[in-house]
């Protein structure tokens, strides 16, 4: 191909390259914001994270509990099994 | 006397030829650089070492019945090794500072003139002897602007397969370079007072938006270039394991324990790529110094959108997150924060440089989509 056709050809290419960048950026703002009002719409006021730190809290805490459960039983029928 | 001879033949020592020497050389270089210099050592080494295994004489480790040979052929070939990295890097990818402010898309989007700048650099350089690009060529050197590996990869491996090895080792280099060409671009083309404006909290994001983002991206992509939906559909895919929420096995797995695997792979499959007939060449050179003008005019470019960006809201802009729109993520929001706290130390820019970040990661795709569509075969 002649140099000349080539650069062409890229210029071209550069051009319609960042038309379509640009244009499909663009679109997508656009998508956003209209994404983020239909999901306000849907879920008034869910602008928080659906987990908040206080459920995991007490989540850990019954783990815990439950931990320190599973283990005493353990230790129990150790020290009894061991008097036999 | 005949099988000291045939020992003696067998050798390396009286097969090695000096291209392959100098390639060792080479791949010890990059070893070098990441262990000593922390480039980007997460992948220089893996493609060190590839080069250093595959110039080995006579064991033909990266030929097409090697072990890395079958490596590139099934994963880089194909194109999906870069294509599972980008489903890892979608589940490693926050979007919420995009979704909180839409429009620094549009950082990210003048941020890829870098690439398309370079693809005219690339063609240009035909007008000195030695160099003979196609735009095919001259499309998969210009990506390295996108400042995204496994794009350039994905790229290279579709439109230009020798010129692989360079266009990655390039564009991984300069990735690890962000910290030292973009600073001074940065300061060059915004004033003081532009540098230390303090932007405006992010607004919360809800889970909803959260988990609609992946579909409203990939839904687009759909309809307006689906040559670009290999890589925004995985991308989309690891961020949607990850936002869910209910796959919190599968998410892990994306982030860790595939992204892993297959970044060895594909870096050991890159580096059998570096033989000296291929990489020892003046080509590499232009690609070398292509890559460091797509790098510089992308950092500009999303500079300049973020002073208009600063004008056009009266102020409630920093045009330094324009540079955060060259992907290499998080490397170029780290430097914009560090060069914002050079100019006022209370000013915190990594949340906002995030939006322009991830949003040049969706851009460099875009852009890599039009690439394909249109020099394609």
């Amino acid at each position: 191909m002649p140099q000349s056709t080539l650069i062409a050809d890229s210029l071209n290419l550069m051009a319609i390259g960042m038309g379509t960048v640009f244009s499909f950026l663009l679109l997508l703002v656009l998508l956003l914001r209209g994404m983020s009002w239909l999901a306000d719409k849907l879920v008034p006021g869910a602008t928080e994270p659906a987990l908040s730190p206080a459920p995991v809290m007490r989540d850990k805490q019954a783990a815990d509990a439950e931990l320190i459960a599973v283990i005493s039983a353990a230790v129990a029928r150790y020290r009894s099994q061991r008097r036999h | 006397m005949d099988e000291l001879l045939k020992l003696w033949q067998s050798t390396g020592i009286a097969n090695f030829d000096w291209g392959q020497v100098l390639m060792i050389a080479v791949g010890c270089g990059l070893i070098y650089l990441a262990i000593a210099k922390k480039f980007e050592p997460l992948l220089l080494v893996p493609i060190g070492f590839g080069a250093v295994l595959c110039n080995i004489p006579v064991a033909g480790i990266g030929g097409p019945d090697g072990l890395i040979g079958m490596i590139y052929t099934a994963g880089v070939e194909t194109g999906i090794f870069p294509l599972l990295i980008f489903m890892g890097v979608g589940a490693l990818t926050d979007f919420g500072a995009l979704i909180a402010r839409p429009s620094t898309l549009l950082l990210g989007a003048a941020a890829q003139f870098g690439i398309f700048a370079t693809l005219i650099g690339a063609v240009a350089l035909n007008l000195l002897p030695g160099f003979d690009f196609t735009l095919q060529d001259a499309s998969a050197i210009a990506i390295i602007g996108g400042a995204d590996g496994p794009t350039a990869i994905f790229l290279a491996s579709r439109l230009a397969p020798d010129l692989l090895g360079a266009i990655a080792v390039a564009a991984y280099s300069y990735m690890a370079l962000v910290p030292i060409i973009q600073p001074p671009i940065m300061r060059l083309l915004t004033t003081k007072k532009e540098r230390a404006v303090v932007m405006q909290q992010l607004r919360p994001v809800s889970r909803l938006e959260r988990i609609l983002f992946p579909f409203v991206v990939l839904t687009l992509c759909a309809l307006l270039l689906p040559s670009a939906a290999p890589l925004i559909g995985m991308l989309m895919f690891g961020n949607l394991l990850r936002e869910s929420g209910v796959v919190e096995r599968l998410s892990r797995a994306a982030q860790n324990e595939i992204i892993n695997i297959v970044t060895i792979m594909l870096g050991l499959a890159v580096g059998s790529k570096l033989s000296a007939d291929k990489f020892l060449a003046l080509e590499t050179l232009g690609i070398l110094v292509l890559g460091a003008l797509a790098f510089s005019i992308g950092t500009a470019a999303g500079v300049l959108m973020g002073k208009i960006m600063y004008r056009a809201t009266g102020g409630k802009v920093n045009p330094l997150i324009g540079a955060a729109g060259v992907s290499a993520v998080p490397m170029a929001a780290r430097v914009v924060n560090r060069v914002g706290l050079d100019a006022d130390p209370h000013n915190f820019l990594l949340m906002h440089a995030m939006g322009p970040n991830v949003a040049g990661v969706i851009g460099s795709a875009v852009a890599a989509g039009v690439l394909l569509a249109l020099t394609g075969s």
